[in-house]
């Protein structure tokens, strides 16, 4: 041990090198990842003659005025009601029939229940970009052409294999005899699903919630596919309808952008933990 | 108490199996159960798929009438170079995959080993896949912009050489591209390795150290080999992220050109459809595109089948 001691101070030296290294590589890459994001804080706060002065340094007198106008442009309102309705539709209608599937292949003996399962996760396979136009005539022929119901189903459709994984391995996880002994109470499938399991399932479905409504919201190619044209459009589809505009300023889109993330951003912060532990799983859809 | 469990259930079942009734009622129970579920997937999933397979055997122009036209669109599909550039296309960004691979891993493995703030870190790294696709295309459309922050960066720092249009070069707007995407996702792979490396045994990385094991053995030696299946896992879903994630940023950021030089697969369906109109065509290479997604993804679906279904 004695030997070791010379060595060991060599090397300690060496080791705090390292360490400082290391830190300066994570900082710089850590600067990389935030600098867009600062960048876009900074410009929605310029007046347009601030930005073309000097695009580049921090705001020297903060304007709210892009904001103002971005809400009338791109009517936020009414967009950011569009993007609420149809992320918590998706969100709860995929969340509710992944519920039942993932009961009827766990907890009930049904014969197949694995080829269901396997079935719902197999849809993992079709993209939308793939189907897009003929998903798009399905649900124009549904009677759902420029409603919020179209993209409502096909947000629960792409959300389901997903769902059906994640609550069918937490089923998995407990015990049958606790719905045994639900049901020699008298319980019904429908009650051991929603008082029994549900309460228990809670972590999972937060899970769940999260990643969807992170996909949901984000997403571009359905709603805009679906309700580009319409009034009903999402947030994502107006800030890429808005960026297309030739008179827009940078400033007036980085409002824009601002405005379309924070919720994201806001959900990020309050839920940092449980998103960091649940998205290697919600990489897929 | 599981191995107690199932002697008692399956007594329990073929009791019930006496009951014709309880059965009759058990399955309609479960028909309901699964209904939901079943109809989504099969209306807004397998029915588009199979009219998108019929839809490439039409002939469609404009805002006609289709007729069936066999194969025709495939065939038109081969001999067209906007097809060819657009897989080509896709095959260059492929080539990047070992930077999507090597990168997270890297910095997974420094997060791993504790460095003061890697919660920080951690937190950072994940911030640009929170957010929307298209909202990152416009953010770095003006980064990357001639006289955006990147090149008055390199002009500062003396490297006024490379302040290039950087969406405007042929090369350089498809390697901007790629660099956005891996901006945006490698943030997931930092923590799927993360996950990955919280498996693998302090001793181990400890025991290599003494024997003197410097960072990148460390790295390539002991910790690749352990994380095999989390690397392949990783590279399956960069290969298809190339594939199905980069609509909204090519969107944003250069509407596939210069030319049809950042022009991928996903995004040529999207323009052949509703742009040019040319819906069969476009079906036509949506299906060719779905071939190569359906093989890459079927190894995540192989993989969440054995560990989710139900032990014989």
């Amino acid at each position: 041990m004695k030997t070791a001691a010379p060595h060991l101070t060599v090397s300690s030296v060496r080791m705090a090198l390292t360490r400082w290294l290391v830190t300066i590589v994570l900082v710089i890459l850590a600067v990389v990842t935030l600098y867009p994001l600062i960048f876009t804080i900074i410009n929605s706060f310029k007046t347009r003659a601030d930005y073309s002065a000097d695009p580049l340094g921090f705001v020297t007198d903060i304007t709210f005025e892009n904001y103002l106008e971005t809400f009338e442009r791109m009517q936020v309102g009414r967009l950011l009601l569009n993007s609420i309705i149809t992320t918590a539709g998706g969100l709860i209608l995929s969340t509710v029939a992944a519920l039942f599937i993932a009961y009827a292949v766990t907890k009930l003996k049904i014969k197949g229940g694995n080829y269901i399962f396997l079935f719902i996760i197999a849809m993992l396979v079709i993209p939308s970009q793939v189907i897009i136009y003929p998903l798009y005539e399905t649900i124009l022929d549904l009677g759902f052409g420029g409603t919020y119901q179209g993209l409502i189903f096909a947000y629960a459709a792409f959300g389901l294999p997903l769902g059906t994984y994640l609550l069918s391995a937490y089923f998995r996880a407990i015990p049958d005899e606790l719905i045994e002994a639900a049901r020699l109470d008298g319980a019904g499938d429908i009650r051991i699903l929603f008082s029994v399991l549900l309460p228990i399932s809670i972590p999972a479905i937060a899970a769940l919630s999260i990643l969807n409504f992170v996909w949901m919201w984000n997403d571009l190619l359905l709603p805009l596919v679906i309700l580009g044209g319409s009034d009903k459009k999402t947030l994502m589809v107006g800030v890429a309808l808005l960026s297309g505009q030739y008179d827009v300023s940078i400033p007036l889109i980085s409002a824009g952008l601002i405005v379309a993330l924070l919720p994201v951003i806001i959900v990020y912060m309050l839920f940092q933990r449980q998103i960091l532990s649940g998205a290697i799983a919600g990489a897929v859809r | 108490m599981a191995e107690l469990a199932h002697p008692a259930t399956g007594a329990a079942r073929t009791h019930a199996g006496a009951k014709r009734p309880w059965i009759r009622r058990d399955m309609l129970v479960a028909a309901l159960f699964v209904l939901p579920g079943l109809a989504l997937a099969i209306l807004f999933k397998l029915v588009p798929l199979v009219r998108t397979v019929w839809l490439s055997l039409q002939e469609t122009r404009g805002f006609e009438d289709p007729a069936f036209a066999g194969l025709a669109n495939y065939r038109t599909m081969l001999d067209d170079p906007a097809v060819h550039d657009s897989f080509r296309n896709a095959l260059i960004a492929f080539a990047t995959l070992p930077v999507w691979i090597i990168l997270p891993l890297v910095l997974a493995f420094l997060l791993f080993q504790k460095t003061p703030g890697w919660k920080f870190f951690r937190a950072a790294f994940f911030l640009p896949y929170m957010i929307a696709p298209i909202v990152v295309g416009i953010m770095f459309r003006q980064i990357l912009a001639p006289d955006g922050p990147l090149n008055a960066l390199l002009r500062t720092i003396g490297l006024a050489p490379l302040a290039i249009e950087w969406l405007n070069g042929p090369t350089s707007a498809l390697l901007s591209l790629t660099a956005v995407a891996l901006w945006s996702f490698f943030g997931l792979g930092v923590l799927t390795y993360l996950s990955g490396l919280s498996t693998v045994s302090e001793e181990v990385v400890e025991a290599a150290k003494l024997d003197g094991a410097g960072f990148w053995r460390l790295l390539f030696h002991i910790i690749m080999p352990l994380l095999k299946p989390v690397i392949g896992y990783w590279a399956v879903l960069c290969t298809s992220g190339i594939l199905i994630w980069m609509f909204p940023l090519i969107y944003a950021l250069t509407k596939g050109g210069p030319g049809t030089a950042t022009v991928l697969p996903e995004f040529l369906v999207f323009t052949t459809t509703f742009q040019f109109l040319d819906r069969g065509l476009g079906a036509a290479i949506g299906m060719a595109l779905f071939v190569f997604v359906a093989l890459v993804s079927a190894f995540v679906v192989r993989r969440m089948y054995v560990e989710g279904a139900k032990p014989k």
